[in-house]
């Protein structure tokens, strides 16, 4: 089986995702920033907490949501919570992750695979995305709510 | 008789913000009987409570709720379930209702649309 990288209308289905969580969620758009390919010399500031979602079925790699606490704070907020412990924004950063994950599947299909998510606090998401070195590179999707800037980051492959 | 509801989703805030909108205002008082966070809690909870609503997540660790509903729809036929799901494909949905489910709505929702499907799963 072969892997082969992302075209642009694959990216384009995250970006939409983005876009479509925040205005569904709290009614106000995300600035979508435009995509560009992680590497030693552009790499990704990691946020407070991240999200991870492992891909499996025809695709393989991961997609991970990286967002600072004050962000998910905020957010937390609209979604009528109280509680703004570590435990709940690790949860609801893993949630996100899922969301874009699985909004990713009316563009992949149900050979998109997904895992619940891992969450971390810290820059553990960069460990695990230098840990697949046989994947294609990851590209990250930074994006703006409210002030606070956020990343979608995803390395996939199709299995082919 | 006040109908009961469990809630199952791996995300304790998704869980918490469900439970608050079902004291909306358009919905009839229901009764929460328990919440749980994966497939096998939740057949633990529904045999224990069986409650006449369930909202279903899909992706979770331990047993997924595609395989959850289905083994509810077995045991506890007149049990009615919303999966929210974030999977957005078709097939999904389709295989969801082919094993039990009787209302499919995706995540991210906003108030009003788990509201009225709640309301449609009650009707």
């Amino acid at each position: 089986m072969k892997a082969q990288a992302l075209e642009t209308a694959d990216i384009e289905v995250f970006s939409e995702a983005v876009t479509h969580f925040f205005e569904t969620t709290c009614g106000e758009k995300a600035q979508v920033r435009t995509a560009f390919l992680l590497d030693a010399r552009a790499p990704l500031p990691w946020g407070d907490f991240n999200g991870i979602v492992e891909a499996s079925g025809g695709y393989s790699g991961r997609i991970c949501f990286s967002a600072p606490r004050s962000l998910l704070s905020h957010l937390l907020l609209r979604m009528g919570q109280a509680d703004f412990s570590d435990e709940q924004h690790l949860d609801i950063v893993g949630e996100i992750a899922n969301i874009f994950s699985g909004r990713a599947r009316r563009h992949f299909g149900d050979r998109l695979c997904i895992s619940p998510p891992r969450t971390f606090a810290g820059s553990a998401g960069a460990a695990a995305l230098a840990a697949s070195a046989t994947h294609s590179p990851p590209f990250a999707i930074p994006l703006c709510w409210n002030g606070y800037e956020a990343s979608l980051v995803v390395q996939l492959d199709a299995l082919v | 008789m006040t109908p009961s509801l469990m809630i199952v989703d791996d995300s304790m805030v998704i869980r918490n913000r469900i439970a608050r909108l079902c004291q909306d205002a358009r919905l009839p008082a229901l009764d929460i009987v328990g919440t749980a966070s994966n497939g096998l809690g939740a057949l633990s909870l529904a045999r224990l409570h069986r409650p006449s609503l369930i909202t279903m997540d899909l992706t979770m660790p331990l047993m997924d709720g595609e395989e959850c509903i289905e083994r509810i729809a077995g045991e506890l036929p007149e049990a009615r379930i919303l999966v929210v799901s974030a999977l957005s494909d078709k097939m999904t949905a389709l295989r969801a209702i082919r094993k039990g489910a009787h209302g499919f709505i995706r995540k991210p929702f906003n108030d009003d649309q788990l509201v009225d499907a709640l309301l449609e799963l009650m009707n």
